[in-house]
C-alpha cells in the first residue's frame, strides 16, 4: 500500500462544486498532518465547461504536481476522458455512472473502477443532487483512510453559516459515501492509505491571499485595480481588509485609471499597489514610465496567464518576463520579482514594497497561475521579522522651499522625497524631462545626468535585492535555472535524481530584474549542462541568460506552453535524455 | 497667517504659451481663487493632463502633477483619497478630458470624491498644431480633416449630468471675475466639481475666437426662475440650440466617495504603519 501519498483530482464541470470540496478535502488533508499543494484547473466561463481541482498530499513540502494522479473523482464521462491519460498505474477512479458508462479504451485496466451512481444516491437518499461532491468526500475518505472525525468536523465548519440542516444534509451526505464503500467495495482495497500525523503549527493558503497579506504587513493602505484573472483575488481581498486598517480600495473603471491610482496614491505618500494579469499589464505600460521617471514608488502584482490577447485566462505561463523588463518607451529602472512558494509570495511582497520606497521606482512582482492559486500548507510567517523602511520620505514637519529639491542627484540616485501637506516641499512633478527642482528642461547636460541618476539606481541597490536560492547538490555537473511556480516541480525532480545518482542543482532566481548575472555567471561555470526551464515558447528566460553568458553549449531550453505547470518527470525526462544524447530539446 | 494673495501661488518657470492664449485668464482666475479661498500652496495638490493646458501645472506653485495624457482625474481621485486634507484640483483639455480621457472623465464624475475639475476648452489641439477637438464644430478644417471635422461635437457638461455630476458651471478665459467666482464655488463644494472655460486659441482655432465667445455666451443667472438645483432645467439649458450656457448650471449635494467609504478623518498618508503590527497575526487564524 503506498501510504501518505496521494494525487486525487476533482473532475466535473464548472459550478458543480467541485472547488469548495476540493479545498475541504485539502483541509482534511492538511489537519491529518499531511503537507498540501493544490492546483485549479477551471474554464473561463462561470457554469460549464471541464473543470478540475488536483490536492496532493505528502510528507514533503512539494509546491508543484506529481508525476501523475493517483485518484481521479469524475463526476462525468468528460472528466475521464480528459484526465485517464494522466493516471498512474495502480490509481484508481471514482465514478459517477448514474448516466453514463465508461468503455471502451477509456476503461484502462491498471487502475480500479469505483463507479458509483452518486447523483442517484444524493436525490434518493439524501434529497438533494448538490450533495453529491459530499458523498464523494465519504467515498474517498473511506477508500484511502481519510480521518472519519476531521472530515465531519470540517464538513461541519464549512457548511454551518448555512445552517443546521445544511450541515446535515452533508454529514449524511458522508456517511452515505462511507456505507456504499463498505458494502460495495470491501473486498477491493485502493492500494493508497494516510496515516495521520500532527497538523501543528501551520497554514494552508493560497499565493494570492500571502501576496495581498504581505502587502498589509507592508503598511500598503491603498489598492486600485480592475478584476482580471486570476489576479482578483489580491483585489477581493484588499477591499476586505484594507478599509480595517484605515486604508481603502478602488474597483477602477479600467487598468488605466488602475495604475495612475496607485501612482496617484503613492505620490500622496500612501504604500499602494494595484495586480493585474497580461492584458491589464500592457495598459499599465505608458503610466509604469511615468512612475520610472518622476521616482515614484508603486508596487504592481502581476500575476500571470497564458496570452497573448485573451489566450486562456485560467491556464498558466512564464510569458511575460519580457514585457515586465522591457516594456514602454524610453528606458526606467525598474525591479521584477518572483516568488517561488506561497511564503515567499508574503516575503517578496514586503521586500517590493521596501525596494519600492527605498529605491523610489516600481517594482514588479511576477507569479503565475499555477502559484498564485494554488494553495500549499507553510509555517505561519514571521510577522515580527518584517520591517518597513520607507527610504527618504519626509512625511512630516517642514522644508525650506527653494532649498530643497524633490529630484536632487545624490550618491545614490535617491532624493529625498516630500509629499504634499509638507510646507516648502512645493514642486512640479513632471513626466517631461526636468531638473533637480523638478522644473522642465530640455537641456543636454541635464538629461545625461538624471538618465544617470535614474539608471544608476539598478547598480547601488544590487545588495539588497532577494537573492537566488541554490537547491540541491552544490557541485553537480548538472545544472537547471528557473523561477516561479517551476521552483516546486523543479526542486522535486533535483531531489529525485539526485536520489537516483544524478546529482543535480538548481538556481532559483527570486530577483529577475536587475538581471541577476552575476548569480548567474557563478552558477554556470563549470556545468557540463545547464537546464533553463521555462512556461513559454521562445525561452524569453534562456534569452537573457544567453545574452549574458554568450552562446554556451551547455544551455538547454526545457519549455513547455500548453497552459499547464510542469510535472516532475517532465523535467527529469529532459534532463535525462539530454545529458545522455547532448542534443537539446524541448518538453512540450 | 497672513492674507493670502495670488502672487503666492506664482511659480518662477515662464510660461510656454502663446501670447493672448486664453488658458493666461484660467491660471490667473485659478490663482486668484486658491488665494481669496486662503489656501496655502502647501495644502494644494494640483494635478493636470498633456497638452497646452496641462502646462498649468508648471506655473501654480503648490505640489503639482503633470502626469500622462488623460490620466489626471484617476491620479487626482487618489490624492484625495489618499490625504483628504489636501485641496485637490485637476485641470486639462478637451482633448486630455473629453478623447484620450473620456473614460476616466464619466466615472471620476458619478465617483464625485471632493475635488475639482478644470477643463480649459479651446476646441482644438494646439500643441499638436491644429487638429479637431472632441469639442470643435462639425465641418472645423483643420490639419487632420482637411474637409472639415466629420464628427459631432461632445458635450462635455451634459455628458457630465447624465452621469451624474453633482456640481457643473462654465466661465470664460476673458471673464475674470467670474470665472474666480465659478471656481471658488467649486473648490468650495463637496464633490465633484467642474469648471468647464471657454478658453480661445489664439493660433489655431480662428473660428471660435474671443469675439466669437463673448456673442454666443449666455448667463444662465440672467435667464428669469433658472435654478441650479433644477436637473432637468440644466439639462434643456445644456443641450438647447442657440447660446452656450454659462455660470453656476447644476448643483446638487450628494455623499462623496470619501463619505460613502467611510473613509476616516486621518488622512491615509499620515497612518502610523507599525500602529496595526498587533493585529496581523489574529487574521491567519482564517488560515489554520
Amino acid at each position: 500500500m503506498i501510504v501518505n501519498r496521494l494525487e486525487v483530482m476533482f473532475g466535473g464541470q464548472a459550478g458543480d462544486g467541485s472547488l469548495t470540496t476540493g479545498d475541504l478535502i485539502a483541509g482534511v488533508f492538511k489537519r491529518m498532518g499531511l503537507e498540501v499543494y493544490t492546483y485549479k484547473d477551471f474554464p473561463s466561463r462561470i457554469r460549464g465547461g471541464h473543470t478540475n481541482y488536483v490536492i496532493r498530499a505528502s510528507e514533503s513540502r512539494d509546491y508543484g504536481m506529481a508525476d501523475a494522479v493517483d485518484a481521479l473523482v469524475a463526476f462525468d464521462l468528460e472528466a475521464v476522458q480528459a484526465h485517464i491519460d494522466e493516471m498512474r498505474p495502480g490509481g484508481f477512479v471514482i465514478f459517477d455512472n448514474t448516466s453514463e458508462v465508461v468503455d471502451g479504451a477509456l476503461r484502462r485496466e491498471d487502475v480500479t473502477w469505483y463507479e458509483i451512481p452518486l447523483a442517484k444516491i444524493a436525490k434518493t437518499e439524501i434529497g438533494l443532487e448538490l450533495v453529491r461532491n459530499t458523498i464523494c468526500i465519504g467515498v474517498l475518505g473511506a477508500l484511502v483512510g481519510m480521518d472519519p472525525q476531521i472530515v465531519r468536523n470540517d464538513v461541519t465548519g464549512v457548511y454551518k453559516r448555512k445552517g443546521e440542516k445544511v450541515v446535515d444534509l452533508n454529514i449524511r451526505a458522508i456517511e452515505a459515501g462511507e456505507a456504499y464503500v463498505r458494502e460495495h467495495f470491501a473486498d477491493r482495497p485502493s492500494g493508497h492509505g494516510l496515516q495521520a500525523k500532527t497538523d501543528g503549527d501551520r497554514l494552508i493558503m493560497m499565493g494570492n491571499d500571502a501576496i495581498a497579506y504581505g502587502a498589509l504587513v507592508a503598511g500598503c493602505r491603498f489598492m486600485a485595480g480592475y478584476p482580471i484573472t486570476p489576479a482578483t483575488d489580491v483585489l477581493e481581498w484588499m477591499s476586505k481588509e484594507l478599509p480595517k486598517f484605515g486604508g481603502i480600495v478602488v474597483q477602477a473603471e479600467d487598468e488605466l485609471a488602475a495604475i495612475t491610482m496607485t501612482l496617484g496614491a503613492a505620490f500622496a505618500g500612501v504604500r499602494a499597489m494595484t495586480a493585474t494579469s497580461g492584458p491589464g499589464q500592457a495598459l499599465m505600460t505608458e503610466a509604469i514610465g511615468l512612475a520610472g521617471v518622476l521616482e515614484i514608488p508603486v508596487v504592481v502584482v502581476e500575476c500571470a496567464r497564458t496570452g497573448p490577447s485573451t489566450g486562456m485566462p485560467t491556464k498558466t505561463e512564464q510569458s511575460n518576463l519580457n514585457h515586465l523588463i522591457y516594456s514602454g518607451h524610453g528606458e526606467i529602472p525598474r525591479v521584477v520579482l518572483a516568488p517561488g512558494t506561497i511564503t515567499e509570495s508574503f516575503d517578496l511582497t514586503v521586500a517590493a514594497f521596501n525596494l519600492a520606497e527605498r529605491w523610489q521606482l516600481p517594482v514588479f512582482l511576477l507569479t503565475e497561475q499555477a502559484l498564485c492559486q494554488s494553495k500549499a500548507t507553510l509555517r505561519p510567517f514571521d510577522i515580527d521579522a518584517v520591517r518597513i523602511d520607507r527610504g527618504k520620505l519626509i512625511d512630516d514637519g517642514e522644508v525650506t522651499f527653494g532649498e530643497y529639491k524633490r529630484f536632487a542627484f545624490t550618491d545614490d540616485g535617491v532624493s529625498p522625497r516630500v509629499i504634499p501637506g509638507v510646507p516648502g516641499g512645493m514642486h512640479l512633478a513632471a513626466g517631461s524631462e526636468h531638473n533637480d527642482a523638478g522644473v522642465i528642461t530640455e537641456n543636454a547636460h541635464n538629461r545625461a545626468r538624471m538618465m544617470e541618476k535614474r539608471m544608476g539606481k539598478l547598480v547601488a541597490m544590487r545588495d539588497e535585492l532577494p537573492r537566488a536560492v541554490l537547491h540541491g547538490v552544490a557541485d553537480a555537473d548538472i545544472g537547471i535555472i528557473g523561477y516561479g511556480a517551476n521552483t516546486g516541480p523543479i526542486a522535486e525532480a533535483v531531489d529525485r535524481l539526485s536520489a537516483a545518482g544524478v546529482p543535480v542543482r538548481f538556481l532559483q532566481l527570486r530577483t529577475l530584474w536587475p538581471f541577476p548575472e552575476d548569480e548567474i555567471r557563478v552558477f554556470i561555470h563549470g556545468a557540463q549542462h545547464v537546464f533553463v526551464v521555462e512556461n513559454n515558447f521562445t525561452g524569453q528566460l534562456d534569452r537573457l541568460i544567453r545574452t549574458v553568458v554568450g552562446p554556451l553549449d551547455v544551455l538547454h531550453g526545457v519549455r513547455k506552453y500548453d497552459g499547464r505547470p510542469f510535472r516532475p518527470v517532465e523535467i527529469i525526462e529532459a534532463i535525462q535524455r539530454t545529458a545522455q544524447t547532448g542534443a537539446a530539446l524541448e518538453v512540450h | 497667517m497672513a492674507t493670502m494673495t495670488a502672487k503666492d501661488f506664482a511659480t518662477a518657470t515662464p510660461s510656454w504659451w502663446c501670447p493672448g492664449c486664453g488658458d493666461f485668464g484660467v491660471l490667473s482666475a485659478l490663482k486668484a481663487a486658491l488665494a481669496e479661498l486662503g489656501k496655502q500652496p502647501h495644502q494644494v495638490a494640483f494635478i493636470s493632463g498633456i497638452g497646452c493646458s496641462g502646462k498649468i501645472s508648471g506655473y501654480v506653485h503648490s505640489y503639482a502633477f503633470h502626469g500622462v495624457h488623460g490620466r489626471a482625474l484617476p491620479v487626482a481621485t487618489a490624492v484625495k483619497l489618499a490625504n483628504r486634507d489636501l485641496t485637490v484640483i485637476a485641470a486639462g483639455g478637451d482633448g486630455d478630458g473629453y478623447a484620450i480621457g473620456a473614460g476616466h472623465f464619466v466615472h471620476a464624475v458619478r465617483r464625485n470624491a471632493d475635488i475639482t475639475y478644470i477643463v480649459m476648452d479651446n476646441q482644438t489641439y494646439g500643441l499638436t498644431k491644429g487638429q479637431a477637438s472632441p469639442t470643435s464644430a462639425t465641418g472645423y478644417v483643420a490639419s487632420v480633416s482637411p474637409d472639415g471635422n466629420p464628427d459631432s461635437p461632445i458635450n462635455g457638461l451634459a455628458l457630465a449630468l447624465a452621469a451624474g455630476a453633482s456640481f457643473l458651471a462654465r466661465g470664460f478665459s476673458a471673464q475674470p471675475k467670474h470665472l474666480v467666482q465659478m471656481i471658488k464655488m467649486a473648490i468650495e463644494h463637496k464633490g465633484f466639481s467642474i469648471v468647464e472655460v471657454m478658453s480661445p486659441c489664439v493660433t489655431y482655432n480662428k473660428i471660435n475666437t474671443y469675439a466669437w465667445f463673448k456673442e454666443h455666451l449666455s448667463d444662465v443667472s440672467n435667464s428669469e426662475g433658472y435654478a441650479p438645483d433644477d436637473r432637468s432645467a440644466a439639462f434643456n439649458a445644456l443641450t438647447r440650440e442657440g447660446s452656450i450656457p454659462m455660470g453656476l448650471i447644476y448643483q446638487e449635494h450628494r455623499p462623496t466617495l470619501e463619505d460613502r467609504t467611510g473613509l476616516p478623518a486621518l488622512p491615509i498618508a499620515h497612518l502610523d504603519l507599525e500602529a496595526s503590527r498587533g493585529q496581523y497575526a489574529a487574521m491567519l487564524a482564517h488560515y489554520r
